[in-house]
């Protein structure tokens, strides 16, 4: 975590763009600037702002936003259910695709449903999220209203985001579990299983799907902080006012302490995922447990 | 088994589906505006930024002292009438009487003197002080009457006094430290209602509004939409009533609705492409004058932006100080090459031109502007770069030889010059004539005799070309059909609502 914040902070400093400017705009005067930076605290040394910043981040103090004022850690709490809520959806729609169609495929290899599957991972890998949401919004929100075209607050403005988002996903997912299952149907204990007389159903859906599922519940956790990072620019197409919106704008204004405050606040969501997933992997794989 | 996982699948779906159904969102309430706005402001605060989607919030919830009508021209606004001394330096100002704030006080002299200290004050850092910075001192001899005592004779402050930036706070608030970044407190004719960030923005009606009978709607509500392609399907839809703006490739997607109208109207832009005059090549003033001969400008008026008009020196075609100089500059590519000849200018030299990427219709006007001075035997690299880095590296930097911009006018002449002929400018154009001029156009008041003053400082700045002039765009404003009304406050850019209806 300290390494990420050193980066971040360092990195944000040596691109060009200055917030005193934003704020000021183009046609301010030289004084302006300085009066502007001299407030936002932009004119001490490097060091002593990073030993500032390090030592409130330590205490959990992210800093108040140099455009809007408040604190970051409000702005990201207020922004953070949407986002994650989305994001979640996501991986749920993800799942659902991915796992029923992957263990289709793999169990029925070189039919119809396998075709079926490998066409649709093919083209929700080849499609970006962002095309997908446009479509998806000029169809089910234009053609038939079925859905809100913009603007936040309830259920129903996640659907279409979050079915933008899952069906890149699924795809990946998708391979995954048929190779996963496919490798597990080879191996000795799915034939020792079969010679015990066990039906095709219990050896396909008890014995080779647990094993099988190892990997890929890996794959989903990941996948879940890429749906995050995902949620960005479906964010904006949706009109969406989460996370991804929040950091895009303070970016683009240079907004140093919401800029910090995020990429620390993601790295430490991610890495929370990576726990979550390690415990749950040992959970489901009693082998891990033991060694 | 097979059924079993297309089922829960199925079910899923439905679940979700059903669940964001049962989730319908209100329907407004009458009399209620839907509008498409492109960014969430930085903040409500009309001191603290400059940013455009502010003040345009901020019309609506503010009034100034004087403020431009439809033709540009200031008038009288929350004060009745004002007076300006002989010598220039005694402004008074006679406020409207029974005005009132959203929160109930009633609007006196000791408001304007409390907002124009916060406004000029170190602590408030405001980007906009300096255009404030020659008042020495306020006085209030009596509840409506402001006296400004200015150290110098100051044209453009009535001007500054009529934007954005001179919104009128209460005292009381000011006092107790109130939070005007997210609850703006002020005399205009909406009162914000809420505001979710990233999301909408929604205006009440202000039933003590100054101005009687108006505002005519009951409600504003802002709806916060980056996507423009949404925004079109918005208004197609009829889910969005009126939008800034709309970009020339959905032009005919809306023309061809039977509900929605187009208005068109000439922007406050100076479009141009600017030359670092400090630049070996560029230094010469027969490059200059070459490459904008070399650029067909109707032709990039038309495919880069949405039309417009020609302009052939440094002032908005539409502003009353502008003057007629396009004859200096026909399209003629064969001028051109005699006088890149003549200034030995060939193959050899090759010129950076940068373009902010987040700005479409530069950037695609850029794409034009190298293909025609290719033609004519200059080699243009582009570089596309991100808006702070415009801002910090090109702008303010001087750190390049060719950019695309476009000049927002202002609504004093002094706002668009000032700076010019000297180093401090981006073009590094040095002309100590056309800077003395400018500096004395300031301190003199009169259209006319000011006019006379800024004619010759555009011809200079035509005759010499610090920039490759293009033109001044239109505006191609959507709204729905039983929409009428709708304005947009000239040179500022600001959304008026004040007389809008909705049938």
């Amino acid at each position: 975590m300290l390494i990420i914040s050193t980066i971040v902070f360092l990195v944000i400093r040596v691109i060009p763009g200055d917030p005193a400017l934003v704020i000021a705009g183009i046609d301010a005067s030289e004084s302006d600037i300085k009066a502007i930076r001299a407030k936002l605290g932009t004119d001490k040394p490097i060091l002593t702002q990073y030993v500032d910043w390090i030592w409130k981040v330590m205490r959990f103090d992210f800093d108040t936003s140099m455009i809007s004022g408040q604190p970051v850690t409000q702005l990201i709490l207020e922004r953070l259910p949407l986002t994650l809520t989305l994001a979640l959806m996501g991986l749920v729609i993800s799942i659902f695709i991915a796992i029923p169609l992957g263990v289709v495929s793999a169990v029925k290899r070189w039919s119809a449903w396998d075709y079926l599957g490998m066409i649709f991972s093919q083209i929700g890998m080849a499609i970006p999220s962002f095309w997908l949401g446009i479509i998806l919004l000029l169809l089910l929100s234009v053609k038939i209203k079925l859905f809100p075209l913009f603007g936040g607050g309830t259920l129903k403005h996640l659907v279409l985001p979050a079915i933008s988002l899952g069906i890149a996903r699924a795809a990946v997912l998708l391979r995954l579990t048929r190779a996963a299952m496919i490798e597990e149907l080879s191996k000795e204990y799915v034939v020792a299983a079969r010679s015990k007389g066990l039906t095709e159903r219990m050896v396909n859906y008890k014995h080779a799907l647990k094993n099988a599922l190892l990997p890929v519940i890996t794959i989903a956790g990941i996948q879940l902080g890429y749906m995050l990072g995902g949620a960005i620019i479906i964010e904006q197409v949706f009109s969406l006012p989460g996370l991804g919106r929040l950091f895009l704008f303070g970016v683009y204004q240079r907004d140093f302490p919401l800029i910090q405050g995020g990429v620390v606040f993601v790295a430490f969501i991610f890495s929370f995922i990576n726990f979550t997933v390690d415990i749950l992997y040992s959970v489901l794989n009693p082998r891990i447990r033991i060694s | 088994m097979n059924n079993l996982i297309i089922r829960t699948t199925g079910l899923a779906f439905m679940v979700l589906i059903i669940g964001g159904l049962i989730a319908f969102p209100g329907v407004a309430a009458a009399k209620a505006l839907n509008f498409a706005l492109s960014g969430n402001p930085d903040t409500l605060d009309p001191h603290k930024t400059s940013g455009t989607l502010t003040f345009q919030t901020l019309k609506s919830i503010y009034d100034t002292l004087a403020e431009p009508d439809m033709s540009g021209r200031i008038v009288p606004a929350l004060a009745e009438r004002w007076e300006v001394s002989d010598d220039a330096l005694t402004w008074t100002f006679y406020l409207r009487k029974g005005v009132v704030f959203h929160n109930g006080d009633k609007l006196t002299s000791k408001d304007v003197k409390a907002t124009l200290e916060r406004l000029t004050d170190k602590a408030t850092a405001s980007p906009k002080a300096k255009e404030f910075a020659a008042i020495t001192a306020i006085e209030t001899p009596d509840d409506t009457t402001v006296v400004l005592k200015l150290k110098e004779p100051l044209s453009p402050l009535l001007a500054s006094l009529a934007s954005g930036w001179g919104a009128i706070l209460p005292k009381r608030l000011i006092d107790g430290g109130h939070d005007f970044a997210n609850q703006p407190v002020g005399t205009g004719p909406f009162r914000l209602k809420n505001w979710v960030r990233d999301s909408q923005i929604v205006l009440e009606k202000n039933k003590n509004y100054w101005m009687k009978g108006l505002p005519k709607l009951d409600q504003v509500i802002l709806h916060i939409i980056p996507e423009r392609a949404v925004q079109v399907q918005g208004l197609l839809a009829g889910q969005i009533d009126a939008a800034e703006f709309v970009d020339k490739d959905d032009l005919p997607l809306l023309q061809d609705s039977p509900d929605v109208k187009i208005n068109k109207s000439l922007t406050s832009l100076i479009l141009v492409m600017s030359m670092n005059c400090s630049h070996p090549v560029l230094k010469d003033v027969r490059v200059r004058q070459a490459i904008n001969h070399a650029i067909d400008k109707q032709q990039v008026l038309d495919v880069a932006y949405s039309e417009g008009r020609i302009i052939g020196t440094f002032m908005d075609y539409g502003n009353a100080y502008y003057k007629d100089f396009t004859h200096l500059y026909p399209f003629d590519p064969e001028k051109a090459k005699k006088l890149l000849a003549e200034a030995g200018v060939g193959k050899d030299t090759t010129l950076e031109l940068f373009l902010p990427q987040n700005y479409e219709l530069h950037v695609k006007a850029g794409e034009m502007y190298q293909a025609m001075l290719s033609q004519v035997g200059l080699n243009v690299k582009i570089k596309l770069v991100d808006w702070s880095t415009w801002i910090s590296d090109v702008y303010r930097g001087a750190k390049y030889d060719l950019t695309v911009i476009g000049h927002t006018g202002k609504l004093d002449p002094d706002g668009t010059l000032g700076g010019y002929g000297t180093e401090g400018r981006y073009v590094k154009w040095i002309n100590p004539r056309a800077a003395e001029l400018i500096d004395k156009a300031k301190t003199v008041s009169g259209f006319e005799n000011r006019k006379m003053l800024y004619d010759e400082v555009l011809e200079l700045m035509a005759k010499e070309g610090p920039f490759m002039y293009l033109g001044t765009s239109f505006r191609h404003v959507p709204v729905r059909k039983n929409v009428s009304d709708f304005r947009m406050t000239p040179i500022l850019d600001t959304f008026d609502f004040r007389w809008t209806t909705l049938k």
